[in-house]
């Protein structure tokens, strides 16, 4: 188990760190809503290259922590870092130039067509007066298809499913042409294929089109799956930060989220798979046959592993 | 976890419903929108022709085109055209224009369609300060002429500006934008009200310029109008980008580069001088500014920088088909264009709730 309560880098694929010049960070950050602050004197630093999970409980401030970073929320004490420069100094639109953000609940008229929302993305280069150009044509285009969403440009965001809908906001915040993208749990209200599929989505824009993702996951193991470094807050502090095999424990598990749990290897791939079964400060045990099936499927799954291995 | 396929409730906006059943009727959304504007352009023509051959004495269209090109059938056709019917014209085109863009910046900054003028204090606004003039003494009543829209417009950009002030808590909400523009509404008109109980002797006229009329519009008024249309109309128009990314959420927004804080309080200040200009030289004229960019959504989809154009056109058509009723209903009497607008706007605002709630 190893945690650290600094926000110290974690080592980067070699591949991947010397590459981009931006750089995106929080110094000493103090957010809150009103009186009420949410974080503390918090610093983090994103890791340029990689996709970055902010976990942790209800109310912990991973969301506020996001808003931060993506210009939104405008801290109480301390700054976030673009470039080296505060964020809240820098011209609106130069920020959305290298940094997109899509939010928890995005709102936009239900008669407005995905190529329209798309189109909304261009903002940061066109401003308010300039048309269009045939760059700005090729981005919303790249952006639609890299989304898979090129099929329903045409169509209005009323006739979308969930999934074909966040794929359209995911295309807008592309459009941007950012190399650092924002994500609020973007998982949020979709089917478990959905989630699935727009986790994929998000791994491949990292992978091949080399985007720097930050995103607020609540599953745990989404987040352990899709994500280089997995950042856990707890009480507007950061608890964990590291790759998910470190971070993702049993006793975090306890102390951050008050659940018991046992850490397993995914049976098929190996990656850490956090089944929590009760409540830490739960007056009773837990019924003695709900631990015998864990076991059981603990067994069932190295067997599983054991299997594939040998075979 | 919630699992719901298909509907997220949380980003359905207020007009999410009709969204789904106007996908069939969107006759001019996307490339189909030259096409809207130039029939938009045709009504309106044509509407003017007409609204120019209404009148106690009545012209055929044949004979106010020749008037209007300088070629009257006779020679009194051209005083009548000229000099009495063509300000009225032009005053019903650019103030219907006027509130149909002021009510689409308002709906897509409040991202609420039921947003209208009145909600920024511009209406109200601008009808105490006319009527706190108005009441000084009897003779402001004989001349209104130049001074009394000015008057008007000040009070309505600055009931507009303190909406806009008393909503503004860190950052402004459309909500709290909404609430706070019908609650000082609220107060202006009550302020209104006691004024018209003090000065009773000019309460009918102050009334027919209250609910908004086009009686008696002559050259003076569009004289001190066209300035403020020439300055609030293409900077509306040009605002609609902006409106767009207003449209998305104030996350969405900020995201996109947008300072939304100033680009909402210069989207309202626009419209507020719109809505302000427009009352101050034909009055309170109700509902225009709701029912004209509705309509204009069904025609041509979301998009501001169509809904913009299309409310124009429709404010303007809506406006000037309203005054013919309103002379052609009760002839000889010519009503107020306003009530006539009330009265048939009303029962297309219920048609409008009952369709939304299927």
């Amino acid at each position: 188990m190893s945690r650290s309560s600094t926000n110290g880098a974690t080592p980067a694929p070699e591949e991947k760190a010397e590459r981009p010049e931006t750089a995106l960070s929080a110094r000493a950050v103090s957010l809150g809503y009103g009186e009420r602050l949410v974080i503390r004197e918090l610093s983090f630093a994103v890791t340029m290259g990689q996709i970055t999970a902010l976990v942790g409980p209800n109310g912990s401030g991973k969301s506020t922590l996001l808003k931060a970073l993506a210009r939104i929320l405008a801290p109480s004490r301390g700054a976030v870092y673009l470039d080296g420069r505060a964020i809240q100094q820098l011209p609106a639109r130069e920020v959305a130039r290298r940094l997109a953000i899509l939010p928890q609940a995005p709102v936009a008229p239900e008669e407005l067509t995905v190529g329209e929302l798309v189109e909304q993305g261009r903002y940061p280069y066109t401003g308010p007066l300039r048309p269009l150009g045939e760059h700005d044509y090729a981005a919303i285009a790249r952006a639609l298809e890299q989304t898979g969403a090129t099929a329903f440009r045409p169509r209005r965001l009323a006739s979308l499913s969930g999934g074909e809908r966040q794929r359209a906001w995911i295309a807008l915040a592309l459009a941007q042409e950012t190399p650092i993208l924002l994500l609020d749990e973007p998982t949020t209200f979709l089917d478990i294929g959905h989630q699935l599929d727009v986790l994929a989505l998000i791994r491949e824009l990292n992978r091949t089109h080399g985007k720097t993702i930050v995103l607020v996951l609540h599953d745990l193991n989404h987040a352990a799956r899709y994500a280089d470094r997995m950042v856990t807050l707890r009480a507007g502090q950061i608890v964990a930060d590291g790759p998910p095999q470190e971070v993702l424990t049993e006793a975090l598990l306890a102390e951050v989220f008050g659940v018991r749990a046992r850490i397993l290897p995914h049976p098929v791939d190996g990656v850490p798979l956090c089944l929590p079964f009760a409540i830490t400060d739960a007056p009773r045990e837990q019924p003695p046959d709900a631990h015998t099936t864990i076991t059981s499927a603990a067994e069932t799954a190295e067997k599983t592993v054991g299997q594939r291995a040998g075979s | 976890m919630s699992t719901s396929l298909s509907v997220r409730p949380r980003t359905r906006l207020h007009i999410g419903r009709m969204g789904m059943r106007l996908r069939a009727d969107l006759p001019f959304a996307g490339r189909r929108f030259p096409l809207g504007l130039l029939l938009g352009g045709l009504v309106l023509a044509v509407l003017c022709v007409l609204h120019i051959a209404t009148g106690s004495v009545d012209l055929s269209p044949g004979q106010v085109i020749a008037a209007l090109a300088g070629h009257p059938e006779q020679p009194f056709h051209t005083i009548i055209v000229w000099d009495l019917r063509l300000p009225r014209t032009l005053i019903a085109l650019v103030t219907g224009a006027m509130f149909g863009l002021a009510g689409a910046i308002l709906q897509a900054i409040m991202r609420n369609p039921l947003a209208e003028p009145e909600m920024t204090g511009a209406t109200s606004g601008a009808v105490l300060a006319a009527v706190l003039w108005l009441g000084q003494g009897p003779g402001r009543l004989a001349e209104p002429g130049t001074v009394l829209p000015l008057i008007a417009l000040a009070g309505g950009v600055a009931a507009s500006g303190l909406v806009y002030l008393l909503s503004f808590q860190r950052s402004s909400l459309p909500g709290r934008l909404i609430l706070t523009g019908l609650l000082v509404s609220a107060v202006l008109r009550s302020g209104t009200s006691i004024v018209l109980l003090l000065h009773q002797e000019a309460l009918g006229s102050i009334l027919i310029w209250l609910i908004g009329s086009l009686n008696g519009r002559v050259w003076v008024h569009w004289d001190v109008l066209w300035p403020w249309a020439l300055v609030a109309l293409p900077l509306g128009l040009a605002s609609a980008r902006w409106a767009n990314i207003l449209q998305l959420g104030d996350a969405s927004a900020t995201g996109l580069g947008l300072r939304v804080p100033y680009a909402r309080a210069a989207l309202l200040f626009i419209a507020a001088l719109l809505a302000a200009s427009a009352v101050a030289i034909v009055g309170g004229i109700a509902f225009l500014g709701l029912i004209a960019p509705h309509i204009a959504r069904r025609l041509v989809g979301a998009d501001a920088r169509r809904v913009f154009p299309m409310s124009v056109i429709l404010g303007a058509a809506l406006l000037l088909a309203a005054d013919i009723a309103a002379q052609l209903l009760l002839r000889p009497t010519t009503l107020p264009v306003g009530a006539v607008l009330a009265a048939l706007g009303a029962p297309f605002f219920l048609y409008l709730l009952r369709w939304r709630t299927p």
